[in-house]
């Protein structure tokens, strides 16, 4: 489903991803692991699209098509989903407002018609009945006033919503409490599906107790040095990320 | 040209018909002789030239038309005063090129049962002052044709709105002056929508006055919407006075207009009076809109709140000034004024000040004003969420003009303002589009 060939990616004059290669088939749930700054972060907003990161070399095909020359909202409608490590704040744009535009601008790109007002409402109502979300939220301002977790909560809402193909959650576990990163796992696990593929985005392997991964990688300066299966995420925890980048090294 | 030529001033005035204004022409044209218009040199006009509306003045009264009572209304320019009257519930008075429709005055014997007394100021006007204190108002009141008084007694605390329609279609040959007073007595409510709307691609200028005063207890909602076509001048004033716990809440829109300037002169002159003004305007290629407001607090204890937001596209350029002045003994007022801007270009342009001054010991004021672009990390989060640019710009512009329109205190004008809102910034967003 998504290709990652020698990708190379700066932002300003810093090189952040230097020859990432990857692949990622439906069905499965990656986890991207590494140190801070190991460039987590840039391969998501690289993935979504995002114009300060520029690509200098290498390729993103998703479902044979290359990715890059799409626009984020194209890519969007396309069935990829970033779920931010910080969510923006949109002071009075209304929750389930762009919970509707985002499900319509899919539907339009599908050439279906709009979402029924009605079943829209149910069915949000629904799934934040399993993130454990209280309804009210609907019709605050996108993450307006929100908690760290409550926004990590939202971003799951937004994704179990709009279904998408392919879900790269980044850093969504960090700074959740217990019951927080539960709702998470569940609301992830959920969207397991044959036809789906997941990336978690994660500095700790806390949240793989809940989700668990079919393949772990570790990244080191822009590059993967490491993938392994799930046991590689609990070594990680052991040991540190400095034994990893010297087992590369050597 | 830096002024209207007085002798063709005079020579209107003298055209008019000898009746109950004619003293008060004659005082305003004297004042006008002596001040000509405003120029960039004056503080108040630092940043708008009215020399465009000067060329549209001295073209007309170069050619002495006359002044036509009632107006051919063509299909454009039914279908506009029908927008305004089928979409705005309120009993509706239209001021065609400055001159009341004789037949919208036909619903006055019914307004009289609900409470609201219409009479002409041409004869006699319940005589109410004919204010010109500075050069737009005298030169309103010189060649000033007719003009309305309203007397809102309190029986007519359950009527509709009052709505005046300030249409023009360039039928006097460009420049209209309408002037509007409005008395509110004491414990009486109403609500007001002043509406300008024009058509017609030749240039125009309109220079409206409304004076409003509001007695003890009275309370006035009030709502400004300005849709003029994009090539015609209107330059406004609307003057309140406050009395004895007196609430004035309003709000003013401005969509349209190649050069716009509305000043709001608040005079609190009594202690427990209430002013809350807002304002939205929104401004494309080449337009330039000047809020001007001024806030007197001669007494105390009082309050005044303002906020005014503006969206600017293109080569745009809006004039933002707000004035508290808190005079020696208006102990105990709370005065807050703020002004933000959003930019969608980089040629857009404005000027804001919001201004304070405080002479009395005991007050609370405060005040502020921004100037920002289109959050680019909100704009990245709803492009990844599948909106495209525009409807991403469009939503976050909408966003920022809520407050405002929530804030607006006629709530049966918030669905038609806001359509227009909608509309306005589509314009603005895709005519800045890449």
């Amino acid at each position: 489903m998504l290709e990652i060939k020698n990708l190379n990616a700066t932002v300003g004059d810093a090189a952040i991803l230097n020859g990432l290669s990857l692949s990622v088939n439906a069905g499965e749930v990656h986890a991207i692991m590494g140190p801070n700054g190991s460039g987590k972060s840039t391969l998501a907003q690289v993935i979504a699209g995002h114009d300060d990161y520029i690509v200098t070399d290498g390729s993103v095909r998703y479902d044979g098509e290359d990715l890059l020359v799409l626009a984020p909202e194209e890519r969007a409608r396309e069935g990829v989903f970033l779920g931010f490590q910080y969510p923006v704040e949109i002071p009075g744009v209304n929750n389930a407002y762009l919970l509707k535009a985002a499900i319509n601008a899919k539907r339009r790109h599908q050439g279906e018609g709009e979402v029924d007002a009605f079943e829209f409402l149910q069915l949000a109502r629904e799934k934040m009945k399993n993130l454990d979300m209280d309804p009210a939220f609907l019709n605050r301002g996108v993450n307006e006033g929100f908690s760290g977790g409550e926004k990590k909560r939202n971003e799951i809402l937004q994704m179990v919503m709009l279904e998408p193909r392919l879900a790269i959650l980044d850093e969504t576990d960090s700074g959740l409490d217990i019951d927080a990163l539960k709702a998470v796992a569940k609301g992830v696990n959920a969207m397991r599906s044959p036809d789906r593929a997941i990336i978690l985005v994660t500095h700790y392997q806390r949240l793989l107790d809940y989700v668990e991964p079919d393949f772990v990688h570790v990244l080191s300066e822009g590059q993967i040095i490491r993938s392994g299966d799930k046991t590689l995420a609990l070594q990680l925890e052991e040991k540190g990320y400095d034994w990893v980048r010297e087992a590369a090294s050597a | 040209m830096t002024s209207v030529a007085h002798e063709l001033v005079e020579a209107a005035v003298d055209r008019l018909p000898v009746d109950a204004l004619t003293p008060a022409r004659k005082v305003a044209l004297a004042q006008f002789a002596t001040s000509g218009f405003p120029t960039v040199k004056d503080e108040d006009w630092k940043y708008t030239n009215l020399s465009a509306a000067i060329e549209v003045s001295n073209a007309c009264l170069a050619n002495a038309l006359e002044f036509k009572s009632k107006a051919s209304w063509t299909a454009e320019a039914k279908r506009a005063i029908d927008d305004v009257l089928e979409n705005l519930d309120a009993n509706w008075i239209i001021i065609a090129n400055g001159v009341t429709a004789l037949e919208t005055l036909a619903n006055a014997e019914s307004l009289e049962v609900e409470g609201i007394h219409i009479s002409r100021l041409s004869s006699g006007g319940a005589g109410s002052e004919i204010i010109s204190d500075d050069p737009l108002t005298s030169f309103n009141a010189a060649l000033l044709q007719d003009g309305l008084q309203v007397r809102i007694r309190p029986s007519a605390y359950e009527s509709k709105p009052l709505g005046f329609l300030f249409f023009d279609n360039v039928q006097n040959g460009g420049l209209s002056q309408a002037r509007i007073i409005v008395d509110v007595e004491a414990e009486a409510n109403i609500d007001i929508i002043e509406a300008h709307v024009s058509i017609g691609s030749e240039p125009q200028f309109a220079n409206t006055v409304v004076q409003l005063n509001v007695e003890e207890r009275g309370r006035v909602a009030y709502v400004r919407l300005q849709d003029r076509a994009i090539n015609h001048i209107q330059v406004g004033k609307l003057i309140v006075e406050l009395h004895k716990d007196a609430e004035f809440d309003f709000a003013s829109f401005d969509f349209g207009g190649s050069l716009v300037r509305n000043d709001v002169a608040i005079n609190i002159a009594r202690a427990g009076a209430t002013a809350k003004l807002h304002g939205l305007y929104l401004a494309g290629d080449k337009q330039h809109i000047d809020n001007h407001t001024r806030v007197d607090h001669r007494v105390g204890p009082a309050v005044s709140r303002e906020e005014y937001r503006g969206i600017l596209s293109g080569r745009a350029r809006c004039v933002f000034n707000g004035k508290a002045i808190v005079h020696d003994g208006a102990d105990g007022t709370d005065a807050e004024q703020s002004n933000h801007n959003l930019l969608l270009s980089e040629t857009a342009e404005i000027d804001t000040k919001p201004e304070l001054e405080i002479y009395a010991d005991d007050v609370k004021c405060a005040h502020g004003a921004t100037v920002g672009q289109l959050d680019k990390s909100a704009l990245f989060y709803l492009r990844t969420r599948g909106l495209g640019e525009d409807e991403a710009a469009q939503l976050l512009t909408r966003a920022f003009a809520a407050r405002i329109l929530t804030a607006s205190p006629i709530e049966s004008t918030h669905a038609y303002i806001g359509a227009k809102t909608d509309q306005r910034l589509d314009e603005l967003i895709t005519g800045v589009a890449p």
